[in-house]
């Protein structure tokens, strides 16, 4: 069995490997199917409570990986700023595999289109994928936000 | 606002069982049984390059101590057994498909072939010879790991 603590090594050597064999699109087709078919949880917190669904997703899934990071929740924004990504930080400094230069790129195509897809503006700023310094930021549309501000 | 700033926990994500179903199968279905064959025995030499390192220098017990730290990461129910040349981990819950089964996550067909793989792998790159006997849907395997004779 792989452990889940070595799991974020070979999800390095998966990107690379798709990439050799089927190009960019083959690894980008594989971040789009992990986005539309694994991330249900992510679906039903949001679909249940918007924004707080979100934050309380991520307080789950980040406390487990463990990292730096501060979420901000607003009533009409959410947002991640993370310091020190464990998974870019094991890949980038552990030096146990060649890390797959567009690694980062990932929660680029897992979040944002699936939060778009609920209703929400999302984007995702890779500011420094070796140090781990990324920033997701969600809004809600004009009308969500005051509806959920009780306007 | 809520903030982590530091941790020192194992960061022991359990979904991560899940994403690797999900990318085997992907795998598979792109390449078929080969080429996930071909992925699971090239990653494993660089992946597990420590593990290896130490097999090679310490024998089995690098392996039982390996085993032990996953397993008790993992919180799986298993059993070590060192009986003269041969160690023999008995899984008799595995903590992946435990995981997967409980949340409903989607097991690729062959998810339990890289165990088999990775395993004679890192063997083979280490000097010994390895071999899994699971039932995927029981979440139980044998796996037995031997210095290579020949």
């Amino acid at each position: 069995m792989i452990s889940c603590t070595e799991f974020i090594w070979v999800y390095n050597e998966l990107f690379k490997f798709l990439e050799a064999r089927g190009g960019e699109a083959k690894v980008i087709a594989f971040w789009q199917g992990i986005s539309e078919n694994f991330l249900g949880n992510l679906r039903e917190y949001v679909e249940a409570d918007g924004l707080k669904g979100m934050y309380r997703y991520w307080s789950h899934t980040l406390g487990e990986e463990g990292g730096r990071h501060v979420m901000t929740l607003y009533d009409d924004s959410f947002i991640i700023d993370m310091h020190e990504c464990p998974s870019a930080k094991l890949i980038h400094e552990s030096g146990r595999v060649a890390p797959y230069p567009k690694y980062c790129e990932h929660c680029r195509w897992l979040y944002p289109p699936l939060l778009r897809e609920l209703g929400f503006d999302a984007d995702m700023d890779i500011i420094d994928c070796e140090k781990g310094r990324c920033r997701l930021t969600v809004r809600a549309h004009r009308e969500s936000a005051q509806h959920a501000a009780g306007e | 606002m809520s903030s982590n700033p530091a941790s020192s926990c194992a960061n022991v994500h359990k979904d991560f069982h899940g994403a690797l179903s999900y990318g085997l199968d992907f795998i598979e279905k792109s390449y078929g049984f080969d080429g996930l064959c071909s992925f699971l025995s090239v990653m494993a030499p660089a992946v597990y390059q420590p593990l290896i390192e130490d097999l090679r220098v310490r024998g089995l017990v690098a392996l039982a101590e390996h085993w032990q730290k996953v397993f008790a990461l993992e919180a799986g129910d298993y059993e070590l057994q060192a009986d003269e040349d041969v160690l023999t981990l008995t899984v008799r819950r595995c903590p992946a498909i435990d995981h997967m089964q409980e949340h409903g996550y989607a097991i690729a067909e062959h998810f339990c072939e890289h165990t088999r793989v990775v395993n004679e792998a890192v063997c083979r790159a280490a000097g010994y010879r390895a071999e899994v006997v699971y039932d995927q849907a029981a979440g139980s395997c044998v796996q037995r790991f031997w210095k290579d004779a020949s």
